[in-house]
C-alpha cells in the first residue's frame, strides 16, 4: 500500500501544485518598499485618528494590504494599523463607513476582520463582530467566500 | 428541582455579544457549505473528506477563526468536499470544565446518531463537526447551519444548568449530613 502515499504529481511538471504565495510578484512579494509603505500608512492612519476622522482612517488602512508570502512581522504591523482604525469607530458609524467602501475594499476589510478575530487575546472581538455583521449586511456572503478562497492572506 | 432557576440576568448581559457572534458563525457556515462531490486525486476510486485527508493542498481553503472572547471560539476549516467546524465551549471554572468534558464525551460516543459529529475533537477545541458533501446533499443546508447554531446556544445553557443543579444538590447533601451533629 506504500505506493498510495506517493505524490505522483511531483514527477510531472505541469501537474504540480504551486502555492501562489510562493510565486507572488509585485506588491505581494517581500521587499523593503512594502515595509516602508506599511510604516508610512500606519503614520497616516494615526494622523487621521488623532483628527477624529475615522472613515478616512479606515479607508487609508485598507489600502494596498501586504499579502501572500510577506514576512509575518509586516503583516502583523499592518493588521495592528487596521485594527486601531476599526476600534476607533463608534458602533453607530460602522454601517455608514462600510457602505462608503467599494467591493474591493470590503473584501480587504473582511479579510482583516477574520484576521483580527483569529487573535482574540490582542484585539477586541466584540468590536470585530459588530464590523462583521455590518459588512455581511452590505457585501453579502460573497465577501466571506472570497476570504475563504483567496490565497493572498493578509 | 430546587435551584434550577437559571440566572436570566447573566444571559441578558451576554446576549449583546452572543447575537453577533452567532450571526457571524451562521454567515460563515453558510458561505463555507458550498460543497461538491470530489474523488480523491491521489488514490483511484477513493472519495474521502479532503479536509481530513489533506492529500491535495489545492482543494483546501483558508481556515477562519471566529471568536467571542479568548475562551469561546469556533474554527471553520473549509475544503472542496467537506467542512470541519470545531467549537471551544466556555469553561469558567473547574466544575464547568468537568461538566463540559463529560457532556461532549457523552455526545461523541454516540457520534453516528448525529451524522455530522466527529468522534474526536480537534486539539484545543471541545467538540468538532465534519460536514461532507453527502450531508449537504441529503439534508437541507439551512437546517444544518441551524443545527450547529442551536447546538452552540444550547450547550452553554445546558452546562450552566447542570452546574446550578450540581451546586444545589451539593448544598442539600451537605445540609443533611451536618444535621446529625
Amino acid at each position: 500500500m506504500a505506493h498510495r502515499k506517493v505524490n505522483v504529481d511531483q514527477y510531472a511538471d505541469e501537474d504540480i501544485f504551486v502555492d501562489e504565495n510562493q510565486t507572488a510578484q509585485g506588491s505581494t512579494a517581500v521587499s523593503a518598499q512594502t515595509e516602508a509603505d506599511v510604516d508610512a500608512r500606519a503614520g497616516e492612519v494615526r494622523n487621521y485618528l488623532s483628527r477624529g476622522d475615522t472613515p478616512a482612517a479606515v479607508i487609508k488602512a485598507l489600502e494596498n494590504p501586504p499579502a501572500g508570502r510577506e514576512v509575518t512581522a509586516v503583516k502583523d504591523k499592518n493588521t495592528a494599523t487596521v485594527m486601531s482604525a476599526l476600534a476607533a469607530a463608534r458602533s453607530t458609524d460602522i454601517l455608514a463607513i462600510v457602505k462608503s467602501l467599494d467591493s474591493k475594499q470590503t473584501d480587504v476589510l473582511m479579510k482583516y476582520i477574520y484576521r483580527g478575530m483569529a487573535s482574540p487575546e490582542l484585539y477586541n472581538a466584540a468590536v470585530l463582530l459588530a464590523w462583521h455583521e455590518k459588512t455581511v449586511e452590505v457585501a453579502g456572503l460573497g465577501s466571506i467566500v472570497r476570504v475563504l478562497t483567496d490565497r493572498r492572506t493578509v | 428541582m430546587p435551584g434550577v432557576t437559571t440566572d436570566s440576568r447573566s444571559f441578558c448581559s451576554q446576549s449583546n455579544t452572543l447575537r453577533p457572534y452567532l450571526a457571524a458563525v451562521r454567515s460563515t457556515m453558510t458561505a463555507s457549505l458550498c460543497l461538491t462531490n470530489f474523488s480523491s486525486q491521489v488514490v483511484e476510486r477513493h472519495n474521502k473528506p479532503e479536509i481530513e485527508a489533506r492529500a491535495t493542498p489545492e482543494v483546501l481553503l483558508n481556515p477562519v477563526l471566529i471568536s467571542r472572547n479568548e475562551s469561546e471560539r469556533v474554527l471553520i476549516e473549509p475544503s472542496i468536499n467537506s467542512v470541519r467546524v470545531s467549537i471551544a465551549i466556555k469553561q469558567a471554572d473547574e466544575i464547568e470544565r468537568v461538566l463540559c468534558h463529560k457532556f461532549t464525551r457523552f455526545l461523541m460516543m454516540r457520534a453516528e446518531n448525529f451524522y455530522v459529529l466527529r468522534r474526536v475533537p480537534m486539539s484545543g477545541y471541545d467538540i468538532s463537526f465534519l460536514v461532507t458533501h453527502v450531508h449537504a446533499e441529503t439534508m437541507y443546508k439551512h437546517k444544518l447551519v441551524d443545527f450547529l447554531i442551536q447546538f452552540m446556544e444550547d450547550v452553554d445553557r445546558e452546562i450552566s444548568e447542570m452546574k446550578l443543579s450540581l451546586n444545589a444538590r451539593a448544598r442539600i447533601v451537605a445540609e443533611s449530613f451536618l444535621q446529625q451533629f
